[in-house]
């Protein structure tokens, strides 16, 4: 009962306290006067008399402390007086306090940064409901060895939707680019052919009108779903865009429904070919027939029944595998595949993980340097506040008083960088986010929301209390006799506080090294994919997309005629040098592999089928390239339909299979041994070409004329296939690439009005997208490193200045006794070289661990390269000497007398 | 500080709030000096204390609600807080008396068996 009710009385006084302090001054107050009173009238003098009351009552203050002490709860009551005191004592140091402040703001902001693409990336659930149980269905196998994602055929889509028995719903779907026209000016648009059924797997509603049926899809029903962006920018955002009609290669589609502003389906990397559109697949019979069922160009997503694990789905699906391939025909015997089901939420990050795991690494060094240092700063502070503290014990301060001030001195200070930490994200997420490379997925997605922002506060929290720790056991630790005895002296004391402070800093130097070598290791990797040849020279060169609509050009000659029109038009314009059109653009990153049987050659066993990366040109795309020809010729006007085959290949492609050969006059062929395809006979060799990007191995290729094409595929043509359809055209030119970009439209516009030309690029614009997602990880990496050596520079800077600043007078002795500047100065150098050679020895000891991280962002390069690992070793103990040398400076100019004087 | 000092700190916690509200229930509402001058007298100035230490253990019983501070004016008219021992205070003093000899006894028991 009596404590309860002191409980309450002790809460009350938390809010009581001013005027419960007053009244015990009065009672102290009184209680001295009768004190005095008393000695008084025993005859003392009054100053005698007030002595002796003093001397009776004991230490007023102390008193004073075991009545607060007892009266309310301790630590909750002084907060706020500490954070007055905190802020006092701050506002005496503001240069502390700045340097402390902005530390840990760049620090916080750094990793809230970049912990906001993990949050966006990596952890957020996807954007349906139930994301868990949506899965990714593919074939893995010898038709693909190089695949990163599984992929499906036109064929595996009917007869996994119908076979299988561990999906509630699965569908397929094939994203492929549109003309759009019917609604403002004709453009390409990105769109997805999906079953109905990948609409119910997602099960996310339309937020107007509907989405397609299954029914609908098997039917052939030409309707359309728009996404939200799409609304708003061509129809304007109107409700009444339901039923009306667009066209999609210039055939009519309606309108059905519109999905919400979040709905992103299928979720790619980057953000430039999100899907605007959403029609029904609808497989056409020619879709399962020759070449068509043998192209893996379409993937299935699906919603797995309740109770159904990924392996069980996978084993249905498997049976369904070997059925299919059991009915390939003779043409595929020799394929073999295999069921593969991933969790959709694997198949969108797995990509990413490497990267944004490596980048949260870096950013958490760059935090934890930040916080070595700050312990650091406090740790001085609280040296150089030794006497005050000493003092504030004398006088009755509790240990428990001592460590709740210093932590929430460290926590005033990180919790306001972590406030202007937060400020730095949200300003560098605004400009960073479009520099993101486009192989990130979900990049909309990234932002400060909620999760992110507890979690900077909470790091923010984090960083404070660990950082508090250090100055509040100094403090604690401090000796009241020992340093109020010292009195004045600022003798070299504090060897453990010392010793701990090294401990920071030897370990900064060890992380930022290790950082400092992974940012080495990424700008060689980086130096050495600029010095990989392209096999073509990008300089004013330029080149644009375009796509023949079929109901326009439902003819060969119709096609033919364009293409005619267009190469010649081109050709004719001023400046033009050169104008070619391939099917493939080199550095694109979207080349097309086949396989090929080759005359005379006999896989070795297991080997998998001969791919090779085909182009189809037309003209001479190999000059406006600037590729350069090694054997042979390229082709001419008179290789066309009814001529003999031919083909191109490059140097790759002629070493694997004709190695020491001249590979002029050999034949190849289309598809495997069993496929009946006519002979091509090579006519050329050409240097080998970066289809994709630099640091991306080099396929072997073979480029045909496209007026060969369908002939050259034998059984795989479709009947009445048309080729040389869609194409790259390029045009070499003697002016700036940039200024030939309206004219080669004008031209276009001249032959079919309402043709667009897509991603029209200059190549060394091509080129420059290809190398952007390692251009990012090298430069961020990189900009970390930077930060953690010059933190971890000011850290070794801030350690060696203290300890000079604290032997100020044993310098000033030496020097007194004779000694040499020169061995003052060696003397502190030595002492800040050792501390960076221990910090370096564990820095690449960590560069070693950390090896395995880094390995798949390297080119060439290995992760234990001995001259970026010294080279960064040396620059980071060069940088530890010259931070020490300006304290030594210091010291050995000291002035012997004035040091001596000075006590 | 010591834990010497701190065992002896604790011994007299205990005793200190019994010994100040047997003061104030035998002498009527006492101002601190008076207190701390009665504990000299009575123990023969052997026990040496610092009047400031009074305070917790005043504020302590206050807390408990056994014994209450009013202002008020010495003989020699200075003022003073003066503190009264409360009915709930002397049910207090009664059952602390009573665990205090029972305590006490028991120790001297044990320290009698010494041979």
């Amino acid at each position: 009962m009596k404590r309860l009710r002191r409980i309450f009385v002790k809460f009350y006084l938390l809010f009581a306290n001013s005027k419960v302090e007053a009244e015990l001054a009065r009672e102290i107050g009184a209680h001295l006067a009768l004190l005095e009173e008393e000695y008084l009238r025993q005859g003392m003098t009054s100053e005698d008399a007030r002595r002796a009351a003093r001397l009776a009552y004991g230490g007023v203050e102390q008193a004073k402390q075991l009545h607060r002490d007892e009266r309310t709860f301790q630590g909750l009551g002084q907060i706020p007086q500490d954070i007055r005191y905190t802020l006092r004592q701050l506002r005496r140091s503001p240069g502390f306090t700045v340097t402390a402040i902005l530390m840990l703001a760049l620090g916080i902001g750094a990793t809230t940064a970049i912990f906001s693409i993990v949050e966006g990336v990596l952890l957020r659930p996807l954007p349906f409901p139930d994301p868990d149980r949506l899965v990714i269905l593919g074939d893995e196998g010898s038709h693909c060895a190089s695949c990163t994602q599984s992929n499906v055929t036109a064929p595996d889509i009917r007869n996994y939707m119908r076979d299988t028995q561990s999906f509630s719903h699965l569908g397929g779907y094939r994203q492929r680019l549109f003309e759009l026209s019917g609604a403002g000016d004709p453009a390409a648009v990105n769109a997805t052919r999906m079953s109905g059924e990948v609409f119910a797997a997602l099960a996310v509603p339309p937020v107007l009108g509907r989405t397609f049926t299954q029914q609908e899809d098997e039917e052939g029903q030409q309707v359309a779903v728009l996404s939200y962006d799409m609304w708003r920018s061509r129809f304007h955002g109107d409700a009444n865009v339901l039923g009306s009609k667009i066209l999609l290669y210039r055939k009519p589609y309606t309108v059905i429904g519109v999905m919400p502003r979040d709905f992103e389906f299928p979720l790619n990397p980057g953000n430039v070919r999100q899907s605007e559109l959403w029609l029904p697949l609808s497989l056409q019979p020619e879709e399962f027939t020759a070449g068509s069922a043998a192209s893996w160009n379409s993937r299935m997503v699906g919603r797995l029944k309740p109770g159904i694990t990924v392996e069980q789905a996978q084993s249905d699906a498997e049976r369904v595998a070997q059925a299919t391939m059991r009915d390939y025909p003779a043409y595929m015997r020799s394929l073999r595949i295999h069921a593969v089901v991933t969790p959709l939420h694997e198949d969108t990050v797995g990509q990413a993980r490497p990267l944004v795991r490596t980048l949260l690494f870096a950013v958490i060094v760059v935090l934890l340097i930040a916080c070595a240092n700050l312990a650091g700063l406090l740790l001085v502070r609280a040296i150089r506040r030794r006497r005050e503290i000493a003092v504030r014990l004398a006088l009755g301060v509790r240990a428990a008083t001592l460590l709740r001030q210093a932590i929430v001195e460290s926590m005033v200070l990180s919790i306001t960088g972590g406030v202007i930490g937060l400020a730095l994200a949200a300003g560098a997420l605004r400009v960073g986010i479009s520099l993101l490379p486009q192989t990130l997925p979900r990049v909309d997605e990234i932002g400060l929301d909620w999760p992110v922002m507890l979690f900077a506060l909470g790091l923010a929290l984090l960083t404070g209390f660990l950082c508090g720790l250090a100055p509040a056991f100094a403090a604690i630790g401090t000796s009241v006799n020992e340093t109020l005895k010292e009195g004045g002296r600022t003798g070299t004391s504090g060897s453990g506080h010392a010793r701990l402070r090294s401990a920071l800093v030897v370990a900064e130097i060890a992380v930022a090294l290790t950082l400092l070598t992974a940012s080495g290791l990424l700008l060689r990797s980086f130096e050495k994919m600029r010095d990989v040849k392209l096999g073509f020279r990008p300089d004013n060169t330029l080149a644009a997309l375009y796509v023949l609509p079929q109901q326009r050009y439902a003819t060969q000659s119709a096609i033919d005629e364009f293409t005619r029109t267009l190469l010649n038009d081109v050709g004719q314009l001023p400046g033009v040098d050169a104008v070619g059109i391939t099917s493939f653009l080199p550095a694109a990153g979207n080349s097309w592999n086949i396989a090929f049987t080759i005359e005379g050659y006999v896989s070795p066993q297991g080997a998998g089928l001969n791919m090779a990366a085909m182009s189809l040109v037309e003209s001479d795309p190999f000059e406006a390239l600037g590729i350069r020809v090694l054997r042979g010729r390229v082709f001419t006007e008179s290789d066309n339909a009814g001529s003999q085959l031919v083909a191109i290949v490059n140097r790759k492609m002629a070493e694997r299979y004709w190695p020491g050969q001249d590979p002029i006059g050999k034949r190849l062929r289309r598809g495997m041994p069993e496929t009946s395809t006519p002979w091509m006979t090579v006519v050329g060799e050409i240097d080998d070409v970066k289809l994709e990007s630099r640091d991306a191995e080099t396929m072997p290729q073979v480029y045909q004329p496209v007026t060969q094409t369908v002939t050259s595929e034998g059984v795989f043509a479709k009947p009445g296939e048309l080729s040389a359809a869609d194409g790259w055209i390029i045009l070499r030119s003697r002016m700036a690439p940039e200024e030939m970009q309206d004219t080669l439209r004008a031209t276009v516009r001249k032959i079919d009005p309402q043709l667009p030309l897509y991603q029209m690029q200059t190549m060394e614009h091509a080129i420059s997208t290809s190398e952007a997602p390692r251009r990012f990880n090298t430069v961020l990496i990189s900009s970390f490193a930077i930060a953690a050596v010059l933190l971890s520079v000011l850290g070794i800077y801030g350690v060696i200045a203290f300890s000079v600043a604290l032997r100020e007078q044993e310098m000033a002795v030496r020097m007194a006794l004779g000694g040499q500047r020169s061995e003052v100065i060696l003397l502190i150098l030595s002492s800040g070289a050792k501390l960076a050679a221990v910090g370096c020895g564990l820095g690449l000891l960590g560069a070693v661990a950390t090896s395995r991280l880094l390995r798949s962002f390297l080119f060439e390069v290995s992760p234990f390269d001995p001259s970026v690992l010294s080279l960064s070793a040396i620059a980071m103990l060069l940088l530890a000497l010259a931070a020490s040398a300006l304290p030594a400076r210091r010291a050995s100019s000291a002035d012997p007398m004035l040091a001596l004087r000075g006590e | 500080m010591s834990s010497k000092e701190k065992e002896s700190m604790q011994l007299l916690q205990g005793t200190l709030d019994l010994i100040v509200l047997r003061t104030l229930a035998t002498m009527g509402p006492q101002h601190a000096y008076q207190i701390a001058t009665r504990l000299q007298q009575i123990s023969d100035r052997l026990l040496n204390l610092n009047q400031g230490t009074l305070y917790p253990a005043l504020m302590r019983l206050e807390q408990y609600g056994w014994i209450k501070g009013t202002w008020g004016r010495t003989e020699s008219n200075r003022e003073a807080k003066y503190y009264e021992i409360t009915k709930a205070g002397q049910k207090a003093l009664k059952e602390e008396t009573q665990d205090w000899r029972r305590m006490s006894a028991l120790v001297e028991r044990f320290l009698l068996e010494e041979p």
